[in-house]
């Protein structure tokens, strides 16, 4: 009997939880065959809400297989799937997600999805989420909400709010639910609390939010969101200021990595290299073969790209410099401002050799799944790949001046620019110290290639545009300084940043132009001047 | 009257050729246009005058550019700058001249300015209606410029590359200044659909040899200039400049005035080049600041052959019709051409074509002069010393 | 590798070819010749080298159907390196000394200022490929691009009311398309009751990289509790750095969706889309247009470039309808005599890739349809929305001031590209 009563309860329990779920999905899978029969992106839209309606988390895959374009029909019989890819696809179904046969790409029909038709899907999915059984995934449905707040939500979050344990969690549906009272025609008491909690976080969707709230209430309620505006602004004018320091860092740094391969062929050796944009250009193309080889060989080692990128940047371009110095420079040596004309000549023949191999267009570079993205200090947004590359910029700096103090070469090299007879007495072998050096300069304007082709145009033009900046960069920092390169740098991509709210991104610039000259007039041979009788001869 | 002041303060026969063979051509390239029909075999083309008359304003920047250099040391990564400037002045004679013939009908106001919603004319604009302001600003713009700049770079004893950088990032600035629309030059299209220049139809046959015809006179008389000044004890400054700045400082001169003058007497030979060159190619815009001309003017110097007057000429004329053979018989290839000349010519020909030309010459006439004094040292029995220098 | 390698030696060994070949063609038969004037080196020869590529290839496969009037058709290249008054200089060359019938070319608005004294004064032919900001029509040129109207205002139609944007950044490269076309829309915009403060404006210079500091600028105009979208006339190379900043800086296309005007997908080849699916563009044409015409267009190109990765664009569909208006017009009046193709082409119509026929109009503008694509991930558009019917040319802006009263009109009588409605006189070359 006792055993018998389990089994019943037990049944009884399955079927009680079965039956519902059975009826439920029949229902859902009526308004999912609906998408077959949507005309237009409002009709997609309406059987989204109606979806959304239901509560059930199983139809989140199914929308955000939607809001990714994954959902396609089939063309005869006008059913619903989820499928991936190209050519042949497998077909999953919309609710289980199990695998029912496949078709080729014309056999469906995909369904067309807009940004208004993602906006409400992320809206809907953001309200499904807050039951979800992982508290991150609630956090995120969560910020969401508060980023779009939609006061129909309103219930909710509350019954959300009322389930919730994580504390954290709590915390963001507070401030969801806050955004959506905004919304919401609940009484001004509510609001005013609301107000409050938006205040004290005091970003830039808050902001918005208390905007938003000002311009449509009246009274006392307007004069706390104006009051509660002001204070967002005044802590939003604060981290603004770091915003901009990290752009100028972020800035200077993209300049560093530039300049800093000319701050050895240019700033030691003396030869006005026109060419080494075209280094840096090398190595932007060489990521892209390398991303290429990757793609078509081994996609899984695509976040190593770049890592792969590194060494055959450095040693294609240093071999074209070798090869270039070998070549050409060596003929120049005593005649500085003739390896102008001869770079110049170079660096019209790489360009052109490069847009006869790999087209004029630009090509792409993508970005590894590590660089992409940005994390938040405070307000201050910062980017994943920008980050990369200042903590790049500042490694490949520290190692060159470790190598040029520390390493033999690095001494050589410092002796024969210093006193090439009196090095050349001492048994060093000149030439090769020569062309080593100019191969390590064009060397690391290959590296910063690999760098700058996360940010750029990888394109036969990529050289031009950087290489009057780095001429800049290095005579502001002082001919034949690391260390004036670096400060240069910095000094004029924080410059460049500051001046750039107030008087526009062109006017900002030339403002720097300017400055530059006029720095040259009071210091003429740049921040860190070399001192000594070198400099005379 | 004219040749023998010319002769009595020292030309040489070499340049008085040379002004002699641009004046010729001034003459005889407008004549075989207007006076052949065109189905004569010498027959110069339309085409070709405006080309060639384009060519000699390069030339004549180019050897406005070799004064400073060539002769002086100082090398300008900005010449360009003037160039444009002196450009725009002329341009902007030229849009005033259009008058109410612009699409929109304004009297007043440039096309560009009447579809920004500009009102009136901008301050800096007036005047340019009369030929005799806008001449006077095509010299003294550019020359200006250059005073200024040079006024601070020389007496700070800016130097070198520096100095050639510094150029550089004036050419830079100006090129983005005149960029933006703000500033009331026709943006990055410039100044363009001109109608005519001191009342002469702009698209004329005779208005084109009219203005190769004096784009070669501009030519000569920069030669003159360019001759008198470095055949003079002052060229000789210029050059003790070039050589030994610092001896020539403690000798007593003062080394930033005599760049001075030259850097100024440069930017005004450069600004006329550019005015004459606007009529002929028909616009004028930013493009011409960019750093890259400047590099190129440089580069036509070279390979003529710098410190010499002819050189910077045939240089100029050499890649300019070069690049125009080439843009067109070689459309995939032809900087590969270009490129491969200018490695080439810097390695083998260290002083230019003009320059090594001169240099075989020179060590021609010294064999031939060392066989004489040889000959007549077997004659008078005794050693000479010429040929020891 | 190897494909490279062997590019560069087809390259090399091509232009040897095509050199000795033209030099013994032009022996052997009468043929017509067509000027192609697009740079292949410098700045623009990124968009440029295509269109003469796409060139090429309406004439090869023009000749296999027998040419043009029993002739064949020869092409004249020539490189204006990116370089204004170069292109002044080529377009002369191939009119005076070439001889050619008609020219294809130029993409810069600068670039085409700078030939059309040479165009007018020599009574020459010039098909111009590319979007621009109108306020011009000249006797001897065709504007197969689109007129602001035929793209940017659709899009903030659209924008405005299917999207239900309040708030609006007109971003661009400073120079003349941009401020133009920003300026009709700003004129159209507060039309519609857009108020002052819910317009920014923002030029940045050519080949602008570090977008930092404005997209940041934008995302905070678009924290102001109104829908906001960026309208972008940013030119060629900076627009890949500045998506590349959007896509770091996590602005997604449903927050503030960016509608472009010149990107397309030879612009996009260059990028990952991933992050930018939503961002949208305004053109007449999408590589993923779905008609019979498109396919075989698709195909026949990337059998001529041989590279299955390569993808079409705008410009060059106007340059196939232009190519085909020309062809059409040369034989309608049986003479490549520019006057007799000037008078006959009005009116000729030719299918376009997009499904319809495209007409040439008095003005000498074409009609096309406007459509809205949205990026997807593999880097072509989606269409969203397209004009229910072909939308006309209009040379000159209703939106601004003084060409409100302009109209165009190159038939005989009126043979006029500016003629003045509010005083019945035709300004400009009427006057002399």
């Amino acid at each position: 009997m006792r055993l018998f009563g389990k089994i019943a309860v037990a049944l009884l329990v399955v079927f009680s939880a079965l039956a519902p779920a059975l009826a439920a999905d029949d229902s859902l899978r009526d308004i999912v065959s609906g998408f077959a029969d949507a005309r237009n992106f409002s009709q997609t839209e309406k059987i989204v809400t109606q979806l959304g309606k239901t509560g059930d988390p199983a139809v989140v895959p199914l929308l955000e297989a939607l809001g990714e374009g994954d959902l396609r029909v089939r063309k005869e019989d006008r059913a619903v799937f989820i499928a991936k890819g190209k050519g042949t696809v497998t077909l999953l179904d919309p609710l289980t997600r199990e695998a029912v046969g496949s078709a080729t790409e014309r056999e469906l029909t995909k369904i067309k999805v807009n940004n208004s038709l993602r906006r409400s899907i992320r809206d809907t999915v953001g309200g499904l989420a807050l039951m979800a059984a992982a508290p991150e995934k609630r956090k995120a449905a969560a910020s969401t909400l508060f980023a779009n707040p939609d006061p129909a939500a309103l219930d909710a979050i509350e019954t959300a709010m009322a389930a919730e344990k994580d504390p954290a969690v709590a915390e963001s549906m507070a401030a969801a639910r806050a955004a959506a009272i905004v919304y919401s025609d609940r009484p001004d008491i509510e609001k005013s609390a609301a107000i409050e909690i938006i205040a004290g976080i005091g970003s830039r969707d808050a902001l918005a939010l208390l905007s938003s709230l000002e311009a449509r209430s009246q009274g006392e309620l307007k004069e706390q969101a104006a009051a509660a505006i002001a204070r967002a602004n005044r802590t939003l004018a604060f981290w603004e200021m770091g915003q901009n320091v990290w752009y100028g860092i972020s800035l200077g740094s993209v300049l560093l990595l530039a300049a800093i391969g000319l701050a050895i062929t240019f700033g030691v050796m003396g030869v006005i290299n026109m060419a080494h944009g075209e280094m840096v250009m090398i190595g932007a193309y060489v990521t892209f073969v390398v991303q290429e080889l990757i793609r078509t060989s081994a996609p899984g080692l695509f976040d190593w790209s770049l890592a792969i990128a590194l060494p055959l940047a450095f040693l294609t371009a240093g071999a074209a410099g070798f090869a270039i110095e070998r070549g050409v420079i060596r003929f120049l040596y005593g005649r500085p401002l003739e390896t102008l004309l001869a770079t110049w000549g170079i660096s019209l023949i790489l360009q052109q050799a490069v847009r006869t191999i790999f087209g004029p267009t630009n090509r792409e570079v993508g970005t590894p799944s590590w660089m992409s993205g940005a994390f938040e200090i405070g307000q201050i947004t910062i980017t994943w790949n920008r980050l990369s590359i200042v903590i790049f910029a500042l490694a490949v700096f520290f190692i060159l001046l470790w190598a040029l103090n520390r390493t033999s070469f690095g001494l050589q090299m410092r002796a024969v620019t210093q006193n090439r007879r009196m090095a050349a007495s001492m048994g060093i072998r000149t030439p090769m110290v020569d062309a080593m050096t100019f191969a390590l300069g064009s060397g690391i304007a290959g590296i910063a290639g690999v760098a700058l082709s996360q940010i750029d145009n990888v394109s036969p033009n990529l050289g031009q545009g950087y290489i009057i900046d780095s001429f800049m960069v290095v005579v502001f920092g002082g001919v034949g300084n690391l260390w004036g390169t670096l400060v240069g740098a910095l000094t004029l991509g924080i410059a460049n940043k500051f001046l750039e709210p107030y008087a526009g991104a062109v006017l900002g610039k030339i403002l720097v132009l300017v400055f530059i000259i006029l720095f040259i007039q009071k210091r003429p041979r740049g921040l860190f001047a070399l001192k000594g009788r070198a400099v005379e001869a | 009257m004219i040749s023998r002041y010319l002769f009595e303060n020292g030309l040489s026969p070499r340049i008085l050729a040379l002004v002699a063979v641009i004046l010729a051509a001034a003459i005889i390239l407008p004549a075989l246009n207007l006076a052949l029909p065109e189905s004569h075999p010498l027959h110069v083309p339309t085409y070709m005058i405006s080309l060639i008359g384009k060519y000699l304003t390069y030339a004549l920047l180019a050897l406005s550019l070799d004064l400073v250099w060539g002769f002086c040391g100082i090398l300008s990564l900005g010449h360009g700058a003037f160039f444009a400037l002196g450009g725009y002045a002329m341009g902007m004679y030229l849009m005033r001249q259009i008058g109410p013939r612009g699409v929109y009908g304004n009297p007043l106001l440039p096309d560009f300015m009447v579809f920004l919603n500009w009102k009136e004319l901008p301050w800096y604009w007036s005047g340019f209606d009369q030929f005799w302001f806008a001449a006077l600003m095509i010299v003294a713009v550019p020359g200006a410029l250059a005073f200024v700049f040079g006024w601070f770079a020389f007496r700070s004893r800016v130097t070198g590359v520096y100095l050639s950088i510094i150029t550089q990032a004036m050419t830079f600035a100006l090129m983005l200044a005149f960029f933006r629309n703000d500033m009331g030059f026709g943006g990055n299209n410039g100044l363009t659909d001109f109608k005519d220049i001191l009342g002469f139809d702009i698209q004329a046959d005779t208005t084109r040899a009219g203005l190769l015809a004096a784009s070669a006179v501009a030519l000569a008389l920069g030669v003159i200039v360019t001759a008198r000044i470095t055949g003079s004890s002052f060229g000789k400054l210029l050059i003790a400049v070039r050589d030994a700045e610092s001896r020539t400082r403690f000798l007593g001169y003062r080394p930033e005035m005599v760049k001075l003058f030259a850097f100024t007497t440069s930017a005004v030979m450069a600004g006329v080049a550019g005015a004459l060159y606007v009529p002929q190619v028909g616009i004028i815009n930013p493009g011409e600041f960019a750093p890259a001309n400047s590099i190129e003017v440089v580069v036509w110097t070279a390979i003529g052959g710098r410190g010499t007057i002819i050189g910077p000429i045939v240089g100029a004329l050499l890649v300019n019709a070069g690049k125009s053979w080439f843009t067109g018989a070689l459309p995939e290839l032809w900087l590969f051409a270009l490129g491969g000349l200018f490695v080439l010519v810097t390695l083998f020909l260290p002083k230019g074509i003009v320059g090594t030309l001169q240099e075989i010459a020179a060590s021609a006439s010294e064999r031939r002069k060392a066989r004489k004094a040889d000959a007549e040292a077997v004659d008078g029995e005794q050693a000479s010393p010429v040929g020891a220098e | 590798m190897a494909g490279c390698i062997r590019n560069l030696a087809a390259t090399v060994f091509g232009a040897a070819l095509t050199a000795s070949v033209m030099a013994g063609a032009a022996r052997a038969e009468e043929t017509i010749k067509v000027g192609i004037l697009h740079s292949l080196s410098g700045t623009m020869a990124i968009s440029e080298t295509t269109l003469k590529d796409v060139m090429l290839m309406l004439i090869e496969e023009q000749n296999k159907k027998g040419g043009v009037l029993g002739k064949k058709l020869e092409a004249v290249v020539v490189d204006p390196a990116s370089d204004w008054p170069l292109f002044a200089e080529k377009a002369r060359e191939l009119i005076e000394k070439d001889k050619v019938a008609a020219v294809f070319g130029c993409w810069t608005s600068v670039s085409r200022k700078s030939v059309l004294p040479v165009f007018e004064e020599l009574n020459g032919l010039l098909f111009y490929p590319v979007q621009y900001e109108g306020e011009e029509s000249q006797r001897n040129v065709f504007y197969t691009g689109a007129a602001p109207n035929q793209q940017a205002i659709p899009a903030v139609d659209y924008l405005m009311n299917d999207e239900g944007v309040e708030r609006w950044v007109l971003a661009g490269t400073d120079y003349v398309y941009p401020r133009t076309t920003n300026k009709i829309l700003e004129a159209y915009l507060k039309s519609k009751g857009v108020a002052e403060e819910d317009i920014m404006i923002n030029y940045t210079p050519f080949g602008h990289s570090d977008w930092q500091t404005i997209v940041a600028d934008i995302s905070k105009f678009g924290s102001a509790g109104k829908k906001t979208a960026v309208v972008s006339t940013i030119n060629g190379d900076a627009n890949v750095p500045f998506y590349k900043e959007l896509g770091n800086q996590g602005i997604k296309a449903e927050d503030i969706p960016v509608v472009a005007f010149s990107v397309g997908e030879e612009e996009l080849a260059g990028l990952d889309t991933a992050p930018l699916v939503g961002h949208l563009a305004a053109w007449n044409y999408f590589q993923s247009v779905d008609t019979p015409e498109n396919e075989e267009f698709i195909a026949g190109w990337k059998g001529f470039i041989g590279d299955e990765k390569r993808v079409t664009n705008d410009p060059m569909e106007a340059h196939y309808i232009g190519f085909n208006m020309w062809v059409k017009a040369v034989e309608k009046a049986g003479t490549t005599d520019p006057d007799a193709v000037i008078d006959s082409i009005v009116g000729v119509s030719v299918p376009n890739l997009s499904g319809g026929y495209s007409t040439m109009m008095p003005n000498h503008h074409i009609t096309k349809p406007v459509l809205i694509g949205e990026i997807q991930e593999d880097g072509q558009f989606e269409t969203v929305w397209e004009t229910p019917g072909l939308v006309v040319g209009d040379e000159w802006s209703d939106y601004l001031e003084d060409s409100k009263s302009l109209i165009a009109d190159w038939r005989a009588p009126m043979s006029c590209g500016n003629f003045n409605t509010a005083t019945g006189k035709c300004g400009g070359k009427g006057v002399n």
